[in-house]
């Protein structure tokens, strides 16, 4: 064990280099596309627009993408981090137990039922999906013997997912139109938002990520588990509550401007609990920056590897997400939550 | 009721789905109609027995084969794993299916269609075998193989968005409809390969009932008991494969089926697999019979494929299931 000092510069360090990759991802993704743009544009561009073609297209195309995936990518990471902590379980994450499945079926009905709704609005369906479902998975889990294990909430995410596809495609079935406008949304895409719609959705990612922060003494303690965390006096139930009510906020502002991006919110915590251990007080800002950094940086290597192509982000990061879930579904963490239950 | 009456039972409520699935549409069909249609006689009444005989008898078949092999594959998924909620579907065999039918229709631009459910009987193998691969530390364990399963099906749903994203939305909508999991498009041509893939695996999974009886008390019993356990759980998850593979081939990705009637079958039958087994198979015909048919009258003329409201159906009786605490 390192004492306090060396881990606390350690920790400096590693979000002073989070920070740097998150700014270099920027930068990258802003000059990716089909119009080269030099750095110094691209700075005048950003602070002093002279509405130049340079300036429009970074303004209006580059910038809300950019800001999108930041958004996105911090939200669901921290979404993860707290789900993880507050269910004691490995493979918790807004994806994989669907709620992220939830806010896109709540946004794509509230774009079938009323076309042209502003984002302010859908971002409040997007709540109610994601609460709803986070409601239903965890209750089915947790019902019955042993409790909410890790798989049985896998299961029940994944039986919601389902459940939702059908419902989705059902809505899709009577109106063939809609397919060709939601499909690339229902993967998750940072693709052509608005400034209006980050502007509309920011305060509420903003404002769930301050509280997690705020909260993240009392998330370390709830990721001892729920024995140790009554021990030392925490009111359980109420503090989960309240993870809850952050999860729904990152995740639903997350899915509302982005669409239901997979495997963020599962990747990074971990990687984000290797490299600074246990203290929530450390892992969210670690997991939120990294996030960011992810999106960002994940949507500009699609950008630069496939031109012209513009395959949305959600499939490059199941991609990679899918086999790190395996990885650790192998592992022996798991095993031991599955043991305890 | 009781254990002796269950199999005339299950046969009578059958034939009488069945029955009642060719006389009832968009043009029913009196009773003297139907009785002569299926009896060879095309003369007296051409129409009817056309849309008997040539429409929907070959849907019914289709939908009772598809259902009783995914009835069957369930039951043996659910003692393989001991899990009361493993289903073929959601163990990655439906999304392996539609990757690869949808690879197989959208790239391969001129391809017949009467290939996809040879790719998608292909992707669904593929996606068992990459399960039972990669859960493989030293033997399985039933939660790796879920686990693993939910990663691989989370992948091969990407994958499949990936491909559909970039294919033309006219192609595309053509495969909505398998993609929901449809008896609508049934054909002699591909009742025929289902019932030559499902009825010899039915009566190898009847054959093998001692061996999954054994596998049901777990690993260790049925080692104690002298069963070569890793070997039999192989050979058990692979018929349970074949027999999902050649449903979801021909009718598409149908979910919940495999949930739900081996359950019924429990209820119904006892742990007895000589019994079980038919009586699942018997169960998922029922179901995914009744599903089409309510789903192409319900508001017709819009057809809601049958993989919807199985899915529709399930979804909630899975939840009921964690509910009732059934999960050991």
């Amino acid at each position: 064990m390192i004492g306090p000092s060396a881990s606390a510069a350690r920790f400096a360090a590693l979000l002073a280099a989070l920070g740097l990759g998150l700014a270099l991802a920027c930068l990258w993704s802003l000059r990716t596309g089909a119009m080269p743009i030099p750095p110094g544009e691209l700075v005048g561009a950003i602070f002093a627009p002279e509405g130049s073609h340079a300036d429009v297209v970074v303004r209006s195309v580059r910038l809300p993408r950019l800001l999108t995936g930041l958004i996105a990518g911090a939200a669901l990471a921290a979404a993860g981090a707290i789900m993880q902590a507050a269910t004691n379980n490995p493979l918790a994450s807004p994806g994989i137990l669907g709620v992220n499945a939830g806010a896109a079926f709540a946004v794509v009905t509230a774009t079938l039922v009323a076309p042209g709704a502003a984002m302010g609005t859908l971002v409040w369906w997007a709540f109610a999906g994601a609460g709803i479902a986070a409601v239903a998975v965890y209750g089915a889990a947790s019902a019955g013997r042993g409790g909410a294990t890790p798989v049985k909430l896998a299961l029940a995410g994944a039986i919601l997912s389902a459940f939702i596809g059908s419902l989705t495609a059902a809505a899709l079935i009577f109106d063939t139109g809609s397919l060709d406008a939601v499909r690339a949304w229902t993967v998750g895409s940072v693709e052509g938002r608005t400034m209006a719609s980050v502007a509309a959705v920011a305060p509420y990612a903003g404002l769930g990520l301050a509280a997690a922060l705020a909260f993240s003494r009392q998330v370390t303690t709830l990721s001892l588990g729920p024995e140790v965390a009554r021990q030392v006096g925490q009111r359980v139930g109420l503090w989960r509550a309240l993870c809850a009510v952050c999860v729904v906020a990152l995740a639903g502002s997350a899915v509302a401007l982005a669409g239901p991006v997979a495997f963020v919110g599962l990747m990074v915590p971990h990687a984000a609990r290797l490299s600074v251990g246990v203290d929530y007080g450390r892992i969210l800002p670690v997991s939120a920056l990294g996030g960011a950094a992810l999106v960002v940086a994940a949507d500009a290597a699609l950008r630069a590897g496939l031109p012209g192509r513009d395959v949305p982000v959600g499939v490059g990061l199941a991609m990679l997400g899918a086999p790190v879930f395996i990885a650790l579904a192998r592992g022996r963490a798991v095993g031991r939550a599955e043991a305890r239950a | 009721m009781s254990r002796a009456a269950l199999g005339p039972a299950l046969a009578l409520a059958l034939v009488g789905l069945a029955l009642a699935s060719l006389a009832i549409g968009d043009r029913a069909i009196p009773a003297a109609e139907l009785l002569g249609a299926l009896a060879g006689d095309r003369a007296s009444a051409p129409a009817s027995a056309m849309i008997v005989l040539d429409l929907r008898l070959p849907r019914v078949a289709l939908a009772a084969l598809a259902g009783a092999a995914l009835g069957a594959a369930g039951a043996v998924a659910q003692t393989v794993m001991r899990n009361p909620l493993a289903e073929p579907g959601l163990l990655g065999i439906n999304a392996g299916a539609a990757v690869a039918a949808l690879a197989g229709g959208l790239w391969l631009h001129g391809l017949p269609a009467t290939l996809t459910p040879w790719f998608a009987f292909a992707g669904a193998l593929g996606m068992a075998a990459a399960i039972w691969g990669l859960s493989w530390r030293g033997g399985t364990s039933s939660i790796r193989i879920i686990l693993v399963g939910i990663g691989l099906n989370a992948m091969a749903g990407a994958a499949a968005a990936f491909i559909s994203l970039f294919a033309e939305i006219t192609a595309l909508q053509r495969m909505q409809a398998w993609l929901a999991g449809s008896v609508a498009q049934a054909r002699w041509e591909t009742v025929w390969p289902l019932a030559a893939w499902t009825l010899p695996g039915l009566a190898l999974a009847l054959a093998a009932s001692r061996e999954l009886d054994l596998l049901a008390f777990g690993a260790q019993t049925a080692r104690a008991l002298g069963q070569r356990a890793q070997l039999a759980a192989g050979l058990a998850v692979a018929l349970c494969a074949l027999l999902a593979a050649a449903a979801v081939a021909a009718v598409g990705p149908v979910a919940f089926v495999g949930l739900i009637a081996p359950h019924l079958a429990r209820r119904l039958a006892g742990p007895s697999h000589l019994a079980r087994l038919p009586a699942a198979a018997a169960s998922g015909a029922l179901l995914l019979m009744a599903a089409d048919l309510v789903g192409r009258t319900a508001i017709a003329p819009t057809q809601i494929p049958a993989g919807l409201l199985t899915t529709l159906i399930g979804a909630p009786f899975f939840a009921w299931l964690l509910w009732r605490g059934r999960h050991a």
